[in-house]
């Protein structure tokens, strides 16, 4: 309980005044190391990113103002900070997909019925978390450098599926990967031309992504969203970052390459959010009731192809050819960590199967609370083994959910130590794992532009503080 | 759960969770085969344990003289950042938990907004320069204070709520019976907050052990590496001898090891919240 400070009584007669004021001496004095400490060590260091990020800097001598100079480098001119945000784009729908095996195996865990297996097991997920995670990375990475992990997957038999994977999966980049593709009057080519739709709305799979999370925002209509420009602004800057440089190239006219009506971007970027509010309220116009189910169908449907797209498209778009047998007859052996075109691949299959241990518990912890009733009812129901997970476990722990979902999304968008231990400052060969954290990281440390790194800094500081905004404004989390 | 065991449905979850663990466990069972392998063993057998008469123990003897420093080093890094974050979070949380003041908000709030700052990638550069201009650069020092006042937000924001719990009727009658501030702290909120300060303490020990980017970039000298730092080290340096290797990240484990087998609970439940804490 806070109490409110009231002169106390005390055996000398003082006067109110002078007791207060002695009270709140100590109180703040017993505050002072650790406002100094975090305005030391935590606001200024911060502070001095903000200034910095408009000066060319290189560490120590040269410092020198370039105002808004720094930022257009950012915004026009620097392909590998984009392509850092490409990459996190794919890493984020691929954490998404990462994150069902700790959901599934923390309720294969739960429904067991022994308790005694079941602690066991719980005893048995808390030891690896106990090695560091570092000696973790270090002996995955030894596995894959070593061979050791080629030999698995010649064993398995997975050796034959990624040669077979790496002859197809390019071929369906080419056939999705719209500006590649032609009509030649067969019915699945027709089909095909769909996707043709994508790009010339979209701009491309990322938009329609965009698209789909817009809808979810505007889903409960525009008379409950209106006066929050807040959604908007966001899908405004989301689009903005997603679009190549050549948005902005095309904005400065700087290097006068003349862009066709349709090609130009901004004009997509406006349709956007206004055809994801008007779609809504169309729907609803018909059927006030269905209408929000619908659009919420529809918004999941778009992401999730969107999803689907990108991983298709982007991330093992050539043949590799690093999956068949050697000229001289010796089994293959891919450097999966070494080869350009493998490392997102790589990245992708890190860590199989995918299950967090921490986040195992956390779930369990949220599943233990649900009661037996509500299992007993469903069973009264005839509701299988996978409904229960639809009808009642993945509802119950939608706030454990949630709460991974969060630190999941700002983690990816965040992390690079991973990446720099992984692949190095260069983010592997052709700057392929090249994370946003990590290219600011190579700018200071490495080049030794901090003025600049400052700057990307700032960009990711004001991403992720809209991020978290947005997350605690329309992403509850009930406590 | 089910009143009805079937016997399919259960093999088939043991099945799920046992595949997983499998996976989990593999490498530290890997870890143990190759660190008493040489590097020819290690070649025309990677799977399995020789016979004993072929283990090469020298291999940990040489993993105990390559990381013991390491360790050295993160034990006082960690033990510092523990110690002086409890005790700056400790008075901070006492003075929000128990009274009103002016500018209680303010610190309140100034505290918990740093939770929000996306920190380390963004700040690092600065943080470096900072650290160098204190002249704390390649000093263990730097480590204890950058993880303390980073590790204090957490704590106070828990300990805040908890010692809010706190009856404060016993302060009352505590200060009746002369009790200054520092006394009530010691006799009273330490006392009762035992398991949470464990708890958070051990959030703290862990973070600051398996810590990287700042004594990556802090530390020079080999002889102040700390232990992650330092196995990146062994990982890059050499010619690789992967069974010297192996037995390094083997012992370079076992402190955290202890540490769990003697705070299990408490352990477990500090890793989650420093899990959910990000």
């Amino acid at each position: 309980m806070t109490t409110v400070v009231k002169p106390m009584p005390v055996p000398r007669r003082r006067s109110a005044f002078a007791y207060r004021a002695r009270l709140l001496a100590i109180l703040y004095l017993l505050c002072v190391p650790t406002m100094v400490g975090v305005l030391l060590f935590t606001y200024y260091p911060n502070i001095e990113v903000v200034k910095y990020a408009f000066y060319r800097w290189d560490g120590s001598n040269i410092v020198e103002y370039r105002g808004l100079e720094n930022f257009r480098q950012a915004f026009g001119a620097d392909p590998l900070f984009w392509g850092s945000f490409e990459l996190v784009g794919i890493l984020l729908i691929a954490n998404l997909v990462k994150m069902w095996p700790s959901i599934l195996v923390a309720i294969a865990l739960h429904r067991l019925n022994s308790q005694r297996w079941q602690y066991l097991y719980r005893v048995l997920f808390v030891l690896p978390m106990v090695i560091p995670g570092l000696v973790w990375l270090l002996i995955w990475k030894t596995f894959f450098t070593s061979g050791m992990f080629n030999d698995v997957l010649h064993a398995s038999g997975a050796m034959w599926v990624f040669r077979h994977l790496d002859a197809g999966l390019p071929a369906l980049a080419t056939t999705f990967a719209t500006s590649a593709y032609q009509y030649d009057g067969s019915l699945l080519s027709a089909a095909l031309q769909v996707f043709r739709a994508i790009p010339f709305l979209f701009a491309s799979s990322w938009g329609l992504a965009l698209f789909g999370i817009a809808c979810l925002v505007a889903g409960p209509g525009i008379a409950s969203i209106r006066g929050r420009w807040l959604p908007w602004l966001m899908v405004l800057i989301a689009g903005a970052m997603i679009w190549e440089p050549t948005t902005w190239q095309a904005w400065n006219a700087a290097d006068g390459v003349a862009v066709a009506w349709h090609q130009y971007i901004p004009w997509r970027l406006l349709l956007l959010p206004i055809l994801a509010a008007a779609i809504p309220e169309w729907l609803r116009r018909r059927d006030r009731i269905e209408a929000t189910t619908r659009v919420r169908w529809i918004a999941w449907g778009c992401v999730a192809l969107a999803s689907l797209l990108i991983l298709l498209t982007e991330t093992w778009v050539e043949p590799t050819g690093q999956f068949s047998p050697l000229l001289d007859g010796r089994p293959a052996n891919p450097a999966w960590l070494g080869h350009s075109k493998l490392v997102i691949p790589a990245l992708m299959l890190w860590g199989f199967p995918w299950v967090g241990t921490i986040g195992v518990l956390i779930y369990l912890a949220g599943l233990q609370n649900i009661s037996t009733e509500v299992y007993e009812a469903a069973e009264l129901d005839g509701v299988g083994p996978i409904g229960k997970i639809f009808r009642i476990e993945l509802p119950l722990i939608l706030t454990q959910v949630r709460i991974n979902l969060i630190f999941m999304t700002i983690g990816t968008l965040t992390d690079y130590a991973f990446y720099l231990l992984l692949l190095g400052p260069d983010g592997g060969s052709d700057n392929k794992g090249m994370v946003p954290g990590l290219y600011m990281y190579n700018k200071a440390f490495i080049q030794n532009e901090f003025g600049y790194a400052c700057t990307l800094g700032m960009c990711m500081f004001v991403i992720v503080l809209a991020l978290t905004v947005f997350y605690q404004k329309y992403v509850k989390v009930e406590k | 759960m089910s009143v009805r065991v079937s016997f399919r449905s259960e093999f088939a979850k043991h099945a799920i969770v046992c595949f997983v663990l499998g996976f989990a466990f593999l490498p530290l069972y890997l870890m143990l085969v190759i660190s008493l392998k040489s590097n020819e063993q290690f070649a025309n057998n990677q799977w399995f344990f020789d016979a004993p008469k072929d283990w090469q123990w020298h291999n940990w003897v040489v993993g105990w003289q390559s990381v013991r420093d390491h360790i050295a080093n993160s034990m006082v890094v960690s033990v510092g950042s523990v110690l002086l974050c409890l005790s700056i979070a400790v008075p901070t949380a006492y003075v929000i938990a128990r009274y009103r003041f002016p500018g209680r908000e303010l610190v309140y709030y100034g505290l918990m907004i740093t939770m929000f700052l996306p920190g380390g990638a963004a700040a690092l550069v600065t943080t470096f320069t900072l650290i160098s201009k204190l002249g704390l650069l390649n000093n263990l020092g730097a480590l204890i204070l950058l993880g303390g006042v980073g590790g204090q937000v957490t704590c106070v924001f828990i300990l805040r709520q908890f010692i809010e719990d706190i009856p404060k009727e016993l302060f009352e009658s505590a200060q009746i019976d002369g009790a200054g501030h520092l006394r009530q702290m010691t006799a009273i909120v330490l006392p009762l907050s035992g398991p949470i300060l464990g708890t958070l303490a051990i959030m703290q020990f862990i973070g600051a052990w398996n810590d990287i980017m700042l004594p990556l970039i802090l530390l020079r000298d080999k002889e102040l590496l700390t232990v992650p730092v330092g196995l990146l080290r062994l990982d890059g340096e050499y010619v690789k001898q992967y069974g010297q290797l192996m037995a390094g990240y083997a012992i370079s484990s076992v402190p955290l090891i202890l540490l769990f087998l003697f705070t299990m609970r408490m352990f477990v439940k500090g890793l989650t919240a420093g899990a959910v804490k990000g």
